[in-house]
């Protein structure tokens, strides 16, 4: 009998830069579930792309190696056999949505398999459901949230029911309720005999799932600013200031989106701001960025303030030929000082003359960041899920910088679902529909259940034994 | 460094409230196609055909947003009148405008009130091959898209300083040049070469700051066109054995849309043989 996926000593190398996918072989049974970790740019996603097919029908590039899905050769079977066998969830669920309303998103994948009308409309209904879609099932898939547009992307390949199913970073951008129900979501669909193949920075998630599998990919990449790299420099310190925000509400498109949010903060500290999927933490952002009108008071000292944001698509801020030239546009006069220590501190010292468009998303989002603080914002910066993509030891230090940051007597403010990074902040603020529900030292606030459950947030088991 | 907040939702929204919004794409596209035959008219019968499409607008209650369609040629359209006027004259440059803005027009009823999966299957119903049918509905989804990324994409590089001198160079010159010379011929007196040229360097590196923020559009673009395609290939796109699952039917709203869109145009048919000048 032939195995759900067996791929042998498969290896490819992009034709733009020969970087790619180290020799792997694995094999995969109906029902097994496999873990593919790894660091940044170790090849998690090229590994996709080879068992799904993609790679080489749409790729040229080198690929040797062979890959099969139950049987079919990927080299030449079409792709929509292989599509049928192996469904793929990719990395960025904005850049994969096709049509204009949740409901047409999830409809398209099942048109394509020739499905009757009665079946669609049953799978449909199922995908909503279980993804808890139902409220957006008319809204266009652009105006949600990452976390809601990652759930979209999951039903609309689960809906298909693929006996192979492979995700690329699935957790990314869940928060941990949606990150839990969707693990135990795959152990069902192990148990029904799906394979399932994720590739996943959090592997924390994972450990739960009975007979897991991993497989580590080593790629060249990995952090170049050693553990005990310095973080803390002599730099000349802010000026203490507190800001206010008061009573901010945020509609959007009629919606409102934050309701009386009101916020008072010391510079000199680390914020971790988290909350549910689509609760508005990137709108808060934006609005102390001043990127978004809004209803009520931000201040600093009577002030606007001053912040850096960096996004959590960081590709739209790119758009210069180098690394080095990205980090210094527009800066008159640059700190080189600064900058040598930045590109150290964020791993990025090899790539200075790289072009940034070539980098990999968790070193996208580290430039951004370098280029942010390269511009010296006055009263901090705002990062919104800066953990997105980074492997362990990236998001040891950015935590590491932030708090250097904020030693210098900055204010940093960052949005993220990853509790265990979210616990290393000075303090936790959970975001619910009308505000905040809890505010203190992480240790506290985890500590406490009420307003957990109030916000319907689940704390994983690992965060609070840490 | 101030930056401009955002004042729109980032959506791409249709008009729900139209009549029309649930009427099939099919009368529609005929609809609008029939609209834009009509610039073919001389300037009486375009202007009376005007009139009898702004009636169809009311009752679909488009007209505000054929009006902002038609005001976003602004550009286009003014200088477009002024040329023909001082070139031609006063007829042309008013027949041609109205043709711009009957074109426009005519589209935005489509536009504005249709999926572009509905599109879809108006094409499909066209004969056009699955294949092309999706991506031209892909198009045009991705019109408004494109217009919320280059919205992005400027905000994000706002919020770096970039698109900051943004013609401030030049008021900053000029107003430094008339602050100076305090009279027009003084002021153009001040034009040394020293200020020639500061000005010749803002207007390049203006160029070049375009050239720069052009870069990541293009880019994103590329990469949104190839993740889409991707995307598209992972469910099947490329299947033989495709099904549908919504279907377009004609409701009796259609069919007296229809019918109307005849008669008229049997009128002016029957208007242009009978007519003076033909």
């Amino acid at each position: 009998m032939s195995h759900a996926v067996q791929a042998q000593e498969v290896a490819y190398a992009y034709p733009q830069h020969g970087y790619g996918l180290p020799s792997v072989s694995l094999q995969l049974d109906p029902g097994e579930v496999l873990h593919v970790a790894g660091p940044s740019g170790s090849g998690k996603s090229t590994l996709a792309r080879c068992l799904s097919g993609l790679i080489p029908h749409l790729y040229r590039g080198r690929l040797t190696g062979e890959v099969r899905l139950a049987g079919l050769r990927t080299h030449t079977a079409p792709l929509w056999r292989l599509a049928e066998q192996a469904g793929l969830v990719f990395q960025n669920p904005a850049a994969q949505m096709l049509t204009v309303t949740t409901e047409d998103e999830i409809i398209f994948g099942l048109e394509n398999l020739g499905l009757p009308p009665s079946v669609i409309e049953s799978r449909l209904e199922t995908a909503l459901a279980r993804f808890h879609l139902e409220p957006f099932r008319h809204r266009s898939p652009h105006t949600l949230s990452g976390g809601e547009q990652q759930k979209l992307a999951l039903a609309a390949i689960t809906a298909r029911q693929p006996p192979v199913l492979i995700l690329d970073e699935p957790l990314s951008m869940l928060d941990s309720t949606a990150s839990m129900e969707l693990v135990a979501h795959l152990e069902d669909l192990a148990r029904a005999g799906t394979t399932v193949v994720i590739c996943e920075h959090r592997g924390e998630y994972l450990q739960a799932v009975p007979s897991l599998q991993t497989v580590h990919l080593n790629g060249s990449a990995s952090p170049t600013a050693e553990p005990g790299h310095r973080l803390t420099r002599a730099a000349p310190q802010v000026a203490h200031f507190r800001l206010d925000v008061s009573n901010l509400t945020v509609r959007l498109g009629g919606r409102p989106v934050l309701r009386d949010v009101t916020l008072s903060a010391e510079s000199g500290q680390v914020l971790a701001i988290v909350g549910r999927n689509g609760v508005g933490k990137t709108t808060l952002l934006r609005a102390l960025a001043g990127l978004q009108q809004y209803r009520g008071e931000i201040t600093v000292g009577g002030q606007r303030p001053d912040f850096g944001i960096v996004y959590q698509n960081p590709s739209l801020q790119l758009f210069n030929a180098t690394v080095r030239e990205e980090v210094l546009y527009r800066i008159d006069d640059p700190d080189l000082d600064r900058y040598a220590w930045l590109m150290a501190a964020l791993g990025l010292s090899r790539y200075e003359e790289t072009p940034p468009l070539l980098l990999s998303e968790g070193e996208k989002k580290r430039l951004a960041l370098a280029m942010t603080l390269m511009r010296g914002p006055r009263h901090g910066i705002l990062l919104d899920e800066p953990a997105l993509g980074q492997d362990a030891a990236h998001k040891a230090i950015l935590m590491r910088l932030a708090s250097a940051l904020a030693d210098e007597g900055q204010l940093v403010i960052l949005t993220t679902h990853d509790l265990a990074l979210a616990s290393q902040a000075d303090r936790m603020l959970i975001l619910g529909e009308n505000g905040f529900v809890a505010d203190g030292p992480p240790a506290e606030v985890l500590s406490d259940d009420d307003p957990w459950a109030q916000v319907s947030l689940r704390v994983p088991s690992w965060v609070v034994s840490e | 460094m101030r930056l401009r907040a955002s004042r729109r939702p980032r959506t791409v929204s249709l008009a729900e409230h139209s009549p029309l919004r649930h009427a099939d794409p099919r009368t529609k596209l005929a609809l609008s196609l029939c609209a834009s035959l009509a610039v073919m008219l001389p300037l009486d019968r375009l202007v009376a055909f005007i009139a009898l499409y702004v009636v169809l607008l009311l009752w679909a209650r488009l007209l505000p947003e054929a009006a902002r369609q038609i005001w976003r040629l602004k550009w286009v359209l003014i200088p477009l009148f002024i040329l023909d006027w001082l070139l031609v004259g006063l007829d042309l440059a008013v027949i041609v405008t109205l043709r711009i803005i009957l074109l426009a027009g005519a589209f935005a009823l489509f536009v504005r009130t249709t999926t572009p999966s509905e599109l879809r299957l108006a094409l499909e119903w066209l004969r056009v091959p699955y294949r092309y049918a999706f991506s031209v509905s892909l198009a045009f989804q991705s019109v408004g898209l494109l217009e919320d990324e280059w919205h992005t994409i400027r905000e994000a590089q706002r919020s770096r300083g970039a698109w900051n001198l943004e013609w401030k160079g030049w008021r900053k010159l000029s107003s430094q040049a008339v602050g100076r010379a305090g009279l027009l011929p003084a002021w153009l007196r001040h034009l040394s070469p020293r200020t020639l040229l500061r000005m010749y360097e803002s207007l390049v590196s203006q160029v070049r700051e375009f050239v720069a923020l052009t870069v990541p559009a293009i880019v994103l673009t590329t990469k949104r066109a190839w993740s889409l395609t991707e995307a598209a290939y992972a469910r099947g796109f490329d299947s033989p054995r495709r099904s549908s699952y919504r279907r377009l039917s004609m409701q009796r709203q259609d069919w007296i849309l229809l019918t109307a869109a005849v008669l008229v145009g049997i009128l002016y048919l029957g208007w242009r043989v009978a007519g003076p000048f033909m």
